[in-house]
């Protein structure tokens, strides 16, 4: 019985990539085990459809394909009419056409807002993990400032503040959105920091920035995925309820402001104007979090024991 | 000892938090156009503009003008809100106690079903009332308050006319004294029962509607620590004592299940707060938050400002209390095991 | 299979059983198939006995340990067939009628569970509630089968909430009933009572201090005290069979031993009988009468501590005894046993061991070896090689050497 010794060997990239692709078919059969993640993908797959077909589906009669049509010759008509499978609004806006297009400013501001926190919260978190000391505590404590203020209420203000525009719900979500990205990849590089093996990597002469390439940001891909995705599903919750209180532009074709619109005519029985775009909201968060928390399953999983 | 530690720490970044709140708040104010616009109100005149001008040091630095604005803050001064068109401190405490009202009804709600959901859920892992609760869980997480609101207004007003909108039927209401403006509350005092079921009555489908989100959070969080524990050894320990499932589910599974779920609350309390925003508006609720959308529709700087700081330092100071509970309930944490 | 053979007793002194395990078999549910963990086991548990139950890590003798009392899982775990035997003194006093405890009614496993059989864990501190104090949790297992006793002790009629709650079967409303005047002084006495024979209990276990150790948390104690709590807890009821599940192995080598000293110094006093697991063989060898030895979910061979020791008749046991480093080998050396645990997901008929074996021949890999006993044997061992015409020679390291034609 005699140890085998095992010299060490240089992976190629070639290879290395191999390995990765392998990874990640194995990570999503493993995901798409869990049949509740394949409904929300389904969903999800639906609605980014809908969001891109949505000028072949609908026929706009506005200069702007994002504000409901107004149609003022067919006000408040019930799901069924002839026409409108989902009814009409008080100005004569179709709710099919709505909720169709509905999904595609959804998919635009999450997709936009998404993308700018996690850029921001790269950026903030790997200066604070890299520089460390002073730049560290200070940016920190800044998160911690902005994670003293509720989300929603913090969005609200500053939107309110800079001005009701679809522009603005934007900008104020990325403003509020972007810490929690900052953390996980801080933390990422302080657990990397830790690791003898940065010495012995530094002892041979990497860089720092390789490091940073080499171990933290593929470790950290995972968490920010998840919250990625999660995200994505709240973000437009977020927007929507921003809308519905007011800071949008009024006749957008945006499921918050339908369901605003449509509150007025409640107590008179006219229930298809709010709860239909409302619904969408509610299917579109579901669908994005069914699918963030298959993934978390199985990307970041909590051994439960027997 | 380590505890102390811990909380005297917390206490210390505490002021500092605050403080980098009302610079944020204090920086909107100067985003949002003209300096001294939660001081103006539609009667002063330019004699008063001015003053108030020279008064806040608009023509100083910013961190003057931080400074003056702080200590108006202090001493009370938080501004004239054009939707109530009176102080902002004048008009706060009545619909606090509405608001608070609304939160904590809300809040019981969800402790008690959460946490009973959660047992229940966890002591049948992976069994159907699992899978359902589950479903009840993730549907919590993504649903959209307004959207809720309405379809329960649309079903249980609309047609079936079981609940009312509103805080209080107007004759009920101003029949009783109103020392706490907690209309409960007032209702128990002034022993009118007709004035408590009024309240409650009012108060159902808010809070069911305010709750539902958190109670999901809450459910979700019991049953995963309840699973956990279920799997620690001293759980099979028990059994090997011969105690009867129900006991070891109670005396211990249970009971430490609860510490990391008191971790949820803190949360849940951050949700409760920014939920009633939408929920006032839709149940027409006199309270802070519905104050809030009007002043955010109207431009009453004044109001948002004051609600933002109230609510960022309020839910600090629970999150603190909450942190300090959980240290000190849980014993493993205090000795970093 | 044939139950396994008692090794050579008089005819008149069948010896008094606790406890007989026939032909277990545990199996769990697992992603990957079904683990066999348990496969046909079977040994005896004989009266105010030391059993040392031993095996490497993942040999299902933890397994065997916890169906004793149910204590497995199931799902993923499926109590796929066996009995296990047990004679309580009770029962040994009225007719000798044994039960089978994996048939028993749950509600009356319960009855027995801390109170005639009784079990130890390996990690002390995982095994109490970090989060309760040491009082209260003894004093569970006093309340929960010894309430007569404590009742016995309060004067006048006792009221029937209180009687309840000795039984732990109070509700949350009876709960709060307790805390008002008339029940409080009842509950309070009970609560004296109850106090007093937890501290007679750990005071047995020779803690020091017993009532401030019972106003303890359990992170406040070290491991050794925490294992003497776990101890005076198991043998609160007296029970006529202890399972100790490796109690010293999570313990430093100073403490392991005075533990070890108070189990036995207990068992003798108590008369109780020891299921004693471990993988530790020179452990096992001190502190058991006897000895079976546990490989891949069945067992090796069974037999009198020195027996076993010294005959090492099994191959695998041998492999374990020649692992363990001692004087007379020469230095530098370390003999391991070669290959691996077999994957015990259905397994095929066929020795467990035979992969590793230095002795196997080809119907070792067809056929599983029954346990019992053979010609020429001390003990009852399951292995191919001591069918007939076999022989066992002295080998070049001193040890036995199989002669028959090997791999």
């Amino acid at each position: 019985m005699v140890d085998v010794v095992v010299p060490p060997v240089r992976i190629s990239v070639g290879s290395r990539l191999a390995v990765r692709l392998r990874r990640f078919g194995e990570v999503a059969r493993e995901v798409l085990r869990n049949p509740a993640t394949v409904v929300g993908l389904f969903v999800i797959v639906a609605m980014i459809g809908m969001a891109l077909l949505a000028p072949v589906l609908t026929e706009a009669n506005t200069p702007d394909p994002y504000q409901m049509p107004r149609d003022w010759g067919a006000l408040n008509e019930p799901p069924g009419t002839p026409g409108f499978p989902l009814g009409t609004t008080s100005h004569g806006g179709d709710v099919l056409y709505g909720v169709i297009w509905g999904s595609r400013t959804s998919l635009r501001l999450s997709l936009i807002v998404v993308g700018a926190t996690v850029t921001i919260g790269l950026i903030i978190g790997s200066l604070a993990g890299f520089l460390g000391g002073k730049v560290d505590e200070i940016l920190m404590r800044v998160v911690d400032v902005f994670l003293s203020i509720p989300e929603l209420i913090f969005a609200l203000a500053i939107a309110a503040v800079l001005g009701p525009s679809f522009r603005n719900i934007i900008l104020a979500l990325a403003v509020v959105f972007w810490v929690k990205y900052a953390r996980l990849i801080r933390g990422q590089i302080i657990h990397v920091k830790g690791n003898d093996y940065v010495d012995a990597a530094r002892v041979i002469g990497d860089s720092r920035f390789s490091i940073y390439r080499r171990d933290v940001l593929p470790n950290s891909i995972t968490p920010i995925i998840v919250q990625a995705t999660l995200d994505m599903g709240h973000i437009v919750l977020v927007g929507a309820t921003l809308s519905f209180i007011g800071l949008s532009e009024a006749g957008l074709a945006e499921w918050g402001v339908l369901v605003s619109d449509g509150q007025a005519g409640i107590s008179a029985g006219r229930w298809w104007a709010s709860t239909f775009p409302g619904a969408m909201v509610f299917l579109w968060a579901l669908a994005f979090n069914l699918v963030g928390d298959g993934l978390r399953d199985v990307l970041d999983p909590r051994t439960e024991k027997r | 000892m380590q505890i102390r530690d811990y909380v005297l720490r917390r206490l210390m970044i505490l002021p500092l938090l605050v403080v980098g709140t009302s610079i944020i708040v204090f920086a909107l104010t100067r985003i949002g156009g003209s300096p001294i616009g939660i001081y103006l109100s539609h009667e002063m005149t330019p004699a008063e503009v001015t003053e108030l001008e020279e008064r806040f040091h608009l023509d100083d630095p910013l961190p003057v003008q931080y400074f003056y604005w702080v200590s108006g803050v202090l001493r009370g001064d938080l501004g004239w809100s054009g939707v109530a068109a009176a102080p902002v401190t004048q008009v706060f405490p009545d619909k606090l106690g509405a608001t608070m009202e609304l939160a904590v009804a809300a809040g019981i709600v969800a402790v008690v079903l959460g946490i009973g959901l959660g047992t229940f859920a966890g002591a049948r892992r992976n069994r159907l009332p699992d899978h359902l609760a589950r479903v009840f869980s993730i549907s919590g997480a993504s649903m959209p308050v307004f959207w809720f609101a309405i379809v329960l207004l649309i079903v249980f007003w609309v047609y079936l006319g079981w609940f009312p909108t509103g805080r209080s039927d107007p004759n009920v209401f101003g029949r009783i004294a109103h020392p706490t403006g907690i209309y409960t509350l007032d209702a128990i005092l002034a022993a009118d029962f007709r004035a408590f079921l009024d309240a409650l009555w009012h108060l159902t489908l808010p809070a069911i509607t305010l709750g539902y989100g958190t109670t999901a959070l809450i459910a979700r969080m019991m049953r995963s620590s309840l699973v956990e524990e279920l799997g620690e050894d001293y759980v099979d320990a028990a059994r090997a004592k011969g105690l009867p499932e129900r006991l070891v589910l109670r005396r211990h599974a249970r009971r430490n299940a609860l510490i990391p779920t008191v971790t949820v609350i803190g949360l849940s309390f951050g949700f409760l707060l920014q939920g009633t925003v939408v929920v006032e508006i839709i149940y027409r609720w006199p309270g802070l938050g519905r104050w809030m959308a009007d002043a955010v529709l109207r431009g009453d700087q004044a109001t948002i400002m004051a609600y933002v700081l109230f609510t960022s330092v309020l839910f600090l100071a629970v999150n603190l209390v909450v942190d300090v509970t959980y240290a000190y309930l849980d014993r493993r944490v205090v000795l970093g095991t | 299979m044939t139950p396994s053979a008692k090794p050579s007793p008089s005819p008149e002194r069948k010896p008094l059983l606790v406890a007989s395990v026939e032909d277990l078999a545990v199996h769990f549910q697992t992603k990957s198939g079904i683990v066999h963990a348990v496969d046909g086991v079977s040994f005896q548990i004989r009266d105010e006995e030391t059993l040392g139950l031993v095996g490497e890590t993942g040999c299902g003798k933890s397994v065997t340990a916890r169906s004793f009392l149910r204590l497995i899982a199931t799902p993923p775990g499926i109590f796929a067939g066996g009995r296990i035997l047990f004679w309580s003194r009770e029962a040994r006093d009225h007719g000798n009628k044994p039960i089978d405890l994996l048939t028993l009614p749950l509600a009356r496993l319960r009855e027995i569970r801390g109170n005639r059989i009784a079990m130890i864990f390996q990690d002390p501190g995982k095994s109490l509630n970090p989060a309760m104090p040491i009082r209260e949790q003894v004093a569970e297992v006093f309340y929960q089968h010894r309430s007569a006793e404590l009742l016995a002790g309060l004067n006048g009629k006792v009221p029937a909430t209180i009687r309840r709650h000795a039984r732990q079967q109070t509700t949350v409303a009876e709960r709060l009933l307790m805390r008002v005047p008339p029940l409080r002084s009842y509950g309070r006495k009970l609560r004296t009572r109850v106090d007093d024979m937890v501290g007679d209990a750990l005071a047995e276990t020779q803690i020091p201090n017993p009532r401030k150790i019972m106003a303890s948390y359990p992170h406040e104690l070290s491991g050794g005290m925490k294992q003497r709590v776990m101890i005076a807890q198991a043998l609160a009821c007296n029970p006529d069979l202890l399972i100790a599940d490796e109690p010293t192995t999570a313990l430093d080598v100073t403490v392991q031993a005075r533990i070890l000293e108070l189990i036995r110094d207990l068992q003798q006093r108590r008369r109780t009988s020891v299921l004693y697991i471990s993988h530790d063989l020179s452990l096992v060898k001190r502190i058991c009468d006897r000895v079976a030895v546990m490989y891949a979910g069945r067992i090796a061979e069974v037999g009198t501590s020195g027996s076993v020791f010294e005959e090492h008749l099994h191959p695998y046991t041998r492999g374990l005894l020649a692992a363990i480093p001692a004087r007379a080998h020469t230095r530098g050396e370390l003999a391991a046993i070669e290959g691996t645990v077999p994957e015990l997901v259905e397994p095929p008929p066929s020795c467990r061991f035979h992969t590793r074996c230095r002795y196997a021949v080809e119907l070792c890999s067809r056929e599983d070896p029954p346990l019992r006993g053979h010609a020429g044997t001390s003990h009852p061992v399951a292995c191919f090689g001591y069918e007939s015409a076999n022989e066992w020679h002295a080998g070049p390291d001193g040890m036995p050497d199989l002669e028959a034609p090997t791999r």
